[in-house]
């Protein structure tokens, strides 16, 4: 018997949004990653 | 090691086993033993899954990586979140909704007998592999630090995780990780406060930024795009994303963690939970690379981290000129480091430059030295961050990180272990030599195979200095699999007309091509996983489609 598959997300309501701020966190991370690699990062 | 060192280390050992042991009990049932009975919560799943991937050489490897290479490394997790939104989109629901024990269990569903038996013995020969690697790597660089024979480290390590794993099966595995990890989280905290506490009266952070930058370490984000570059963005996000997801959704080792969730929505999140913070986790773990690396601007390094090699280089009588070179230049670059620091100025940083350059070749000669007069490849960035912590760090914490590196081991290799008697037991013996029995002797079976495959990597791990240049071709199977593999899991999921004896072709196929890269070109091993899973969900689509064409 399938499990029920449709217990809702933790937050953001639903899964799809739930993945979508994954999504959006990562790329915010690499955002300010690269803020972090331009702003110290300069052997010449 | 101090007394304190010991009273930590062995403290928290003793607790780890002993809690494993009595979280494990009453697990006399294979869905027990092999699954928790689908009892455990998302963030115990979560934590397990993060300790089983964080190898000893990832802690005390990515620190040592970032000393001598910058903070690029962090790149390759960056595929790894869009990974978890689509196992926890697509692959969590359909395995938990199929109630299978392994992940190639889903594929005889699926396809046929065959294929499931391909790929549970393709894992069993990769992971096989890889198993006695976590146990060998962590206790050659132990070995050195505690003055222990490499055997004894092993046999430590290997008799306190087989003694867990096969009395309790995952419902140890899992609690053992939830503290193993825990314990990591300290030894990254105290490592990163350490790194900052440290630096030298009147050097803030900003300026070991500073100089960490100039120095070229603190270069997390590289946009250029280039095939052979092992870490950039687009390798990050492209190569590292069919990289874990392949792990994290092929691999046994990782699936049975989330297979054992009180349910979907506790599985899913488990793996959202490994999204949100492994990409953070690894950039503190390598910002402390990078800080350690300013520290010794300022205290003078070791020109050979690794101690025995280096007792061994200092008797020789090559060994004067060129350790009288590598003190000056040390001199020479701490001075210029500082004046830098005063002035900030191109000229400053030119002097710097120039001056880190002149250490650099002093090392290079050392290790020249250390090559030639002993026949082999001398590589010490695994003992950097170690050696930091056993010559500076205070009584007690010395002890806490030793045991976080042991934790590391010990979470990594239990589940590897327990997945591996999973794998045997559920798709060879219960599937091919005895179907009928009854459930006692099943979990008999898989207690007997967990200490088999224990045995088997401790063997390993202590022949592991024998076997020379393989142990760096078994580091790369990992890689030279996962994508076929992938391959045979895209097919399964997503196209219909794909066929088992499709499938086992493109696996092999994909395998063959993978490894033909691997010897005649220079691609960066991230993209194998791409061109892997590329090539096995070709061939699998084209011959499925030619077999069956009435399905197209």
């Amino acid at each position: 018997m399938p499990e029920p598959d449709d217990e809702s997300a933790p937050v953001f309501s639903s899964w799809k949004r739930l993945y979508a701020a994954v999504v959006a966190y990562l790329f915010l991370l690499i955002l300010l990653f690269y803020c972090f690699t331009v702003t110290f990062n300069h052997p010449r | 090691m101090r007394f304190l060192d010991w009273v930590v280390l062995v403290g928290t050992l003793a607790t780890i086993v002993s809690y494993g042991l009595w979280k494990g009990r009453g697990s006399g049932t294979v869905a027990s033993y092999l699954l928790a009975n689908r009892t455990m919560p998302w963030w115990a799943m979560g934590l397990s899954i993060m300790a089983t991937q964080a190898s000893a050489i990832t802690f005390i490897g990515t620190t040592g990586q970032s000393y001598a290479d910058g903070m690029r490394f962090v790149q390759f997790y960056f595929g790894l979140p869009l990974a978890m939104v689509i196992l926890s989109a697509i692959v969590v629901p359909a395995y938990r909704n199929a109630r299978v024990y392994t992940a190639y269990e889903f594929l005889e569903r699926r396809f046929d007998g065959k294929t499931r038996t391909l790929t549970s013995i393709v894992f069993l020969v990769q992971r096989g592999l890889g198993v006695g690697m976590t146990l060998y790597a962590p206790s050659v660089v132990l070995s050195i630090l505690l003055g222990w024979p490499e055997h004894q480290t092993i046999l430590v390590m290997g008799a306190l995780v087989i003694s867990y794993t096969v009395a309790g099966g995952i419902k140890a595995v899992t609690w053992t990780d939830v503290q193993q990890m825990s314990i990591l989280f300290v030894g990254i905290i105290v490592s990163l406060t350490s790194a900052v506490v440290l630096l030298p009266h009147g050097v803030s952070v900003g300026d070991a930024l500073y100089l960490a930058g100039t120095s070229g370490k603190l270069n997390a984000v590289d946009l250029s795009f280039d095939w052979q570059s092992r870490y950039n963005l687009w390798s990050g996000l492209i190569g590292g994303m069919f990289l874990a997801l392949s792990y994290f959704g092929c691999d046994q080792s990782q699936v049975q963690r989330y297979l054992t969730g009180k349910s979907v929505r506790h599985s899913r999140i488990s793996l959202i939970f490994n999204a949100v913070l492994k990409v953070p986790m690894q950039f503190f773990i390598l910002l402390t690379g990078a800080l350690v690396f300013v520290f010794f601007l300022f205290a003078q390094p070791p020109m050979l981290f690794h101690r025995a090699e280096r007792e061994r280089v200092e008797r020789l009588p090559e060994y004067g000129e060129v350790g009288a070179r590598y003190e000056q230049a040390f001199a020479a670059r701490r001075a210029a480091a500082q004046a830098l620091l005063e002035k900030r100025d191109p000229v400053s940083q030119e002097r710097y430059l120039a001056a880190a350059q002149q250490l650099e070749a002093a090392r290079a000669d050392g290790k020249a030295l250390a090559e030639r007069t002993s026949g082999q490849q001398y590589n010490d960035t695994n003992y950097i961050f170690l050696t930091f912590v056993t010559r500076y760090l205070p009584a007690g914490l010395v002890g806490l990180i030793l045991a976080a590196v042991f934790a590391a081991a010990m979470s990594a290799s239990s589940g590897e272990l327990n997945s591996l008697a999973t794998a045997t037991v559920i798709d060879l013996y219960r599937r091919h030599v005895r179907r009928d029995a009854a459930d006692r002797h099943y979990v008999r079976v898989s207690r007997a195979a967990t200490a088999f495959w224990g045995l088997y990597a401790m063997g390993f791990a202590t022949f592991g200095h024998r076997l020379g240049s393989l142990i760096e071709a078994v580091n790369l199977v990992g890689s030279l699999f996962y994508g076929s593999m992938l391959g045979v899991f895209v097919l399964a999921f997503w196209v219909k007309r794909a066929t088992g004896t499709s499938a086992c072709l493109g696996l092999l196929t994909g395998l063959a091509t993978v490894l033909w890269i691997n010897f005649h070109s220079n691609i960066s091993f991230l993209w194998y996983n791409v061109i892997g899973c590329v090539v096995a969900v070709t061939v699998g689509t084209l011959l499925g489609q030619r077999q069956e064409p009435s399905r197209a």
